[in-house]
């Protein structure tokens, strides 16, 4: 007998009372050849928040023996999300494990049509000087009224409430020791 | 927020306008449907049919930028009705408050309109005082200057059918949401309004939010369980990022940015809020503590009485300089800028009018640009219609560890301040952000050291010792955060023992008691919930002081007894003179046993139903976007807000009423993309289910266009277009405004060139330069857009299962 | 283990798809290339790489205004499984029915051939089984199976934000089930469910079952109720005990 979707009902129903009289079609040996031991079982457990919108949901990762990321889901202890996540903070394991991430310092020197690798002493290096060449040269210690404003006009920033509360406070003392005021990020667009 | 996510379940209705919380918020909807399984009514107000829509009990339409109008009407049905909280409205608002005689509105301007400066001057809107300095009241509410009498007489030009005409919600729907929403002035019921870019990305947006927080005054919904105005927020972190003053306009803790006519710490403090009533906490009185306090922790030792405390080291604006976003492209635009930090950020995307941005960027000699994925800010000296060759911005790109590659802290739009822990080593050579800039400042600093330059005194003489065994320990600048008292050397237990002697320091006074000696509570994880209204006081921290509903103590009655016995937030135990509950929001006794005020942040202590101190006047008043379908705004001759600053000339261009973009457009987000995309866009199961960029239309928009389901179609504006799939929707319908058909499209702005390849560009190509007059957030919800088919289709590619 | 089941309430789900990227973070499976063709839904449909898919379809309610219906849709776990009878005469063991929980499984282990397969499919009343061409291997929804065997909830009902998901012992969901149609028959007086007797994945659902998908109830093309098939049907049993030994 050829089975097709037009006879389900049929099988289905008859099933039904078949499993009362003893259990049709079930196979135990084959599930437990199938059976499997739990991926993450023995993993290390770390709790976080999720990046995205302002939920603030809890997340566990979990890292293997060396350390990388093999499995992120739900905190289930979690009073806001109680172990769910929707499909954005489902797939933070993509963002630790992504052949696309930037892993490498990258300068784009003027005028070139291609970026090259640096160093990060290098890089941080030459920004610094920069930072001071673009500073020293825009400082202003009066406005056009004479009055002491003490300021870097020619760098600005925008930047980010994508950082920790911690790194937020930590660049805004740096931007405004350097005397930058066009201090800007996402909270304002 | 008010509130906090889970108290959403303690509402008897919930109004999502200004927002698609759904989608964009999606496990918040855990709330809501708990709420809805106690038998709430879910109301959704939007000008698209969305995910959220189709949970609503209550679906109803407007045409996007009119919720003022919608808002308006509510006002006056909810007074016309008799549906306010008249307890709450005389106690906890100014509705009794007195105005000035010269105050008056007319014709779409309110009193002190100057139209050469396009600014007002407010002293006319100012709350009158008797001689010891005491706001005037009529608790009778009858007085024709009272706050309560202008209220109505200002709405009452907002009938159901003038509104309808405006929003292009018919009469029948207005009715049901307002009637609906009003039965929530009764103290036994809570009613809780969720909003987030929908109302803020308008040129009326913090009108927008004001309309909304009057309703919740008169309904008496703030400071009580259930209730609230809630701003869903649109990233993890942007309630800290503001909270740790990443704005122009703020230093940490929200307080003001030093500016150029306050030259010493006595000028700065002159403009400390004060009020001369004795029953108004108005806790900003408390600044001068913040503040030194704060500068102790920027300068730590060198930072002394008599040099006060560093305060002239810290940069100044100019007077009246507004330095915000949409002016800060503006200069670099027109070249002001060398340098330019592009930090965890892609404003090749995200910015209103992107086309200028990236113009812009081109201006530059350096740009440095952080970020976990590459993105068209970094990129963009080889974007579509750049020639690299012509550009000489330098630019840097470092990368850096996601947010499972680090420890700190996020704080959530509930302003749960929540610890994440490392999980993983970031890949290759990425480091943690903080790393970054601590080392960054320490090479600038060495340079300085050894070749001196301009004013080099704060970069000198900055504390910056946050590391542990020679490297950054983010520990040390969280309980920097926290604050210290500098006698003892302990850290603070909170900010009622700062001080404005430079004995405390205190990096930012809202998250002092977030790292005290008893350890960092933003770590915690117990789920106590002595209240039983999801309160979790031991589940991680919340600003200020752990208080999770602010402004609590209008939850009360006179007496301290709670006015809903079914949710009681708060209660005041006479014989221990104590407030049992949530942190109460501040400690006094009730107000009918000599105590103060509940809304201490403002200086009169009362919610504020005339608001004297925004830009565009005291009443939200209903004004048409600055790119609108109709000629003549049907409240006023006013078409736009009188204040808004235009932008004009280069990439800076406008069209209303201008046959050649006839349809309203919106922006929006998807659930399955955040932002720009700049994270989403790179993960393959999100880029599989959002691929590619679409814009929405109507049936009846798609037949007039010969538009299929489909199709690929050309949105355009007069300041940029992009391509994008037309997805013709029953989910839009075309409105019918003061008579005319008005059609409606609307592009989420998620995509970007760089990545993928096929999935189009953002939507912010197409917004434009303007921002609400007290905010400058850029009017990216509401402007004029044409849709027309694209004439050569691609050929049609098989999609693989 | 207690006989298990899914309820799926749909009349909660928001269609966030936390269901269909979690099911594909626990299995591992790649995201694939998709276009938008004027429909949110994508991919477009269940593969080998989507065992879970929130189906998303737009109707037009009397009176003109729009509904949205989402369906995650997933393998029912048939408590007698047509899929499983006919694979057992193809290739023992490529599907098995795990007793305690009642989780049907395809055997990553058991390669199909491509014709076989094609008989397999036509026999699942839901349309859910799919196949590798390059590695003659069956995929679809495993009932997280290595996650219940240890107490743990199914990636997709774990990550559910709004309790649309929801599993766990069959007797405890069917009641479920019921109870939660009782309530919302109110609101949604066609509100049904979907086969319960039939299956391990119970959809309720508030409309029309055609206005979610082709495939979310079973067919029924003779026009007689499932209780008079179960009465007429003893011949049939035993006629399908001989072909499948």
């Amino acid at each position: 007998m050829k089975i097709t979707r037009r006879t389900f009902l049929k099988i289905s129903g008859a099933t039904a009372a078949g499993t009362l009289m003893g259990g049709l079609g079930f196979d135990l040996s084959s599930a437990e050849l199938y059976a499997q031991e739990l991926r993450i079982k023995g993993a290390k457990e770390t709790t976080s928040i999720c990046c995205y919108c302002s939920v603030g949901c809890g997340i566990i990762v979990h890292t293997d023996a060396n350390g990388k990321v093999i499995n992120a889901e739900g905190d289930p202890d979690h009073p806001i999300s109680e172990g769910a996540l929707c499909a954005k903070g489902a797939s933070s394991y993509q963002i630790a494990i992504n052949p696309n991430r930037l892993q490498k310092v990258r300068y784009r020197a003027p005028y070139s049509t291609s970026w090259k690798e640096v160093s990060w002493d290098w890089a941080l290096d030459k920004i610094a000087s920069n930072i001071k060449k673009s500073r020293d040269a825009s400082f202003m210690e009066k406005n056009a009224q004479g009055q002491v404003v003490n300021r870097t006009n020619g760098i600005a920033s925008v930047g980010s409430a994508a950082l920790d509360n911690e790194e937020c406070w930590l660049y805004q003392k740096f931007l405004r020791a350097l005397g930058i005021i066009y201090i800007e990020h996402q909270a304002r667009i | 927020m008010t509130n906090h996510y889970i108290d959403f379940r303690n509402s008897d209705v919930i109004l999502n306008m200004g927002g698609n919380v759904a989608e964009n918020h999606p496990v918040s909807f855990k709330w809501i449907q708990a709420a809805k399984d106690k038998g709430a009514i879910f109301i959704h107000v939007d000008p698209r049919f969305t995910r959220t829509s189709t949970k609503a009990d209550i679906f109803v339409r407007l045409r996007s930028g009119t919720d003022i109008a919608f808002l308006g009407g509510m006002i006056k049905y909810i007074l016309d009705h008799n549906l306010y909280d008249e307890f709450y409205v005389k106690n906890y608002t100014n509705a009794s408050f007195i105005v000035n005689p010269k105050y008056s509105f007319e014709d779409g301007l309110f009193s002190g309109y100057d139209p050469a400066k396009r600014t007002y001057d407010k002293s006319t809107w100012a709350l009158e005082k008797d001689e010891q300095g005491i706001p005037k009241r009529d608790m009778t509410l009858q007085d024709p200057r009272c706050v309560f009498q202008l209220l109505k007489h200002h709405y009452s030009r907002y009938t159901l059918e003038k509104v309808s005409q405006i929003t292009g919600t018919p009469v029948a729907d207005l009715e049901k949401v307002y009637k609906t929403y009003g039965t929530t002035g009764t103290p036994d019921k809570a009613g809780t309004v969720l909003y987030a870019m929908g109302w803020t990305q308008h040129t009326v947006g913090v009108q927008n939010i004001r309309a909304m927080s009057i309703i919740q005054t008169l309904l008496g919904n703030m400071g009580i369980a259930g209730g609230g105005v809630n701003a869903l927020r649109g990233e993890s972190n942007v309630q800290g990022s503001t909270d740790q003053g990443l704005l122009f306009h703020i230093l940490p803790g929200y307080l003001p940015t030093p500016r150029a006519q306050w030259p010493t710490l006595e000028d700065y403090n002159k403009t400390t809020p004060s009020t001369k009533d004795p029953r108004s906490i108005n806790w900003w009185r408390h600044r001068p503590k913040y503040l030194v306090s704060f500068l102790k922790s920027m300068f730590g030792e060198k930072a002394t009485k008599e040099n006060d405390f560093g305060y002239p080291w810290m940069p100044k604006l100019d007077p009246t300089q507004d330095a915000s976003w949409l002016n800060l492209f503006d200069e670099m635009y027109k070249g002001t800028f060398t340098g330019f930090f592009a930090w965890g950020m892609n404003p090749a995307c995200s910015s209103a009018n992107a086309g200028k941005v990236r113009q812009a960027l081109a201006k530059l000699d350096w740009m440095v640009n952080v970020n976990v994925f590459d993105n068209e800010t970094g990129e963009f000296w080889r974007g579509p219609g750049m020639d690299p060759k012509k550009i000489k911005t330098e630019v840097f790109q470092l990368p850096c560890a996601a947010f499972m590659e680090k420890e700190g802290s996020i704080s959530n739009s509930g302003r749960w301040m929540q610890w994440r822990y490392k999980a993983a080593n970031p890949p290759g050579e990425a480091r943690p952000d903080g790393d970054i800039m601590y080392e960054l400042f320490k090479k600038v600093r060495a340079l300085y050291e050894k070749e001196k330059g301009a004013f080099p005194e704060p970069i000198l003489n900055l504390k910056w010792d946050y590391e542990t065994d020679g490297h950054f320990d983010i520990h040390k600048v969280a309980k920097e955060i926290n604050g210290y008292d500098l006698t003892t050397g302990k850290l603070m237990a909170n900010f009622v023992g700062l001080k404005d002697d430079g004995t405390t320091s205190c990096g930012n006074w809202l998250y002092s008691a977030s790292y005290t000696e008893a350890g960092n509570m933003a770590a915690r994880r117990k789920k106590t919930d002595p209240t039983g209204l999801g309160l979790y006081p031991e589940w991680s921290w919340c600003w200020p002081l752990n208080r999770r509903i602010i402004y609590n103590r209008a939850s009360v009655d006179l007496d301290g007894n709670p006015r809903d016995p079914k949710r009681p937030l708060l209660r005041w135990d006479p014989s221990g003179k104590k407030w049992i509950g949530d942190v109460p929001d501040n400690a006094v006794p009730p107000m009918g046993t000599n105590g103060a005020y509940p809304f201490i942040m403002k200086p009169d202590g009362v919610a504020s139903i005339f608001g004297p101190g925004l830009n565009d006047g005291p009443f939200p008043e209903h004004y048409e976007p600055l790119e609108c379908p109709i000629e003549k705004n049907l409240m006023s001759s006013q078409r736009i807000n009188p204040v808004v600053k235009i932008f004009e000339g280069g990439p800076d261009s406008f069209a209303s009423c201008d046959p050649k973009y006839p349809f309203v457009c919106t922006t929006y987000r998807v659930t399955e993309h955040w932002q720009t995309g700049v994270l989403t866009r790179w993960l393959p199961w999100l880029i599989e289910a959002e691929p590619q960029v679409f814009c929405e239309m109507s049936l009846e928009l798609a037949k007039l266009r010969g538009i299929k389901n489909g199709d690929r179609v050309i949105v355009e504006t007069q300041r940029g277009k992009l391509e994008a799939v037309a997805i013709v929707t029953s989910r839009l319908k075309p409105f019918t405004i003061a008579g005319q058909t008005i059609h409606q499209i609307g592009v989420p702005w998620h995509f970007g060139w760089l990545q993928p390849k096929d999935g189009g560009e953002s939507a912010n190509l197409l917004t434009p330069t303007v921002g609400d007059p007290n905010t400058m957030i850029p009017e990216s919800k509401a402007f004029m857009a044409n849709v027309r088919k694209l004439t050569k289709q691609p050929a049609k590619k098989a999609v693989k299962g | 283990m207690a006989d298990k089941s899914f309820f799926i309430d749909t009349t909660k789900c928001t269609a966030c798809r936390g269901c269909q990227i979690a099911c594909k973070q626990w299995n591992k499976n790649p995201g694939t290339k998709t276009f938008q063709k004027g429909n949110h839904q994508n991919p477009p449909d269940l593969s080998i790489s989507t065992f879970k898919l929130v189906r998303f379809n737009e109707v037009v309610l009397p009176g003109g205004e729009p509904q949205w219906y989402f369906f995650p849709d997933q393998c029912r776990h048939c408590m007698s499984p047509p899929c499983k009878e006919v694979a057992d005469t193809k290739a023992k063991g490529a599907i098995i029915h795990d007793e305690k929980t009642g989780a049907v499984i395809f055997n990553p282990k058991v390669k199909i051939k491509s014709s076989d397969f094609k008989e397999i499919r036509e026999a699942c009343p839901y349309d859910i089984p799919r196949y590798n061409l390059n590695t003659n291997i069956m995929a679809k929804c495993t009932m997280c199976f290595d996650r219940i065997s240890e107490g743990m909830l199914p990636a997709c009902v774990k990550t559910c934000p709004t309790g649309a998901m929801s599993f766990g012992d069959r007797e405890e969901m069917l009641e479920k089930a019921n109870k939660r149609l009782e309530e919302v028959k109110g609101r949604y007086p066609d509100a049904m469910l979907a086969n319960p007797e039939d299956v391990r994945t119970i959809y309720l659902l508030a409309d029309d079952p055609k206005k979610y998908h082709k495939f979310a109830v079973a067919m029924n093309p003779f026009g007689i109720t499932r209780k008079m098939a179960l009465k007429h049907l003893f011949k049939p049993l035993n006629h399908i005990r001989h072909l499948v030994g």
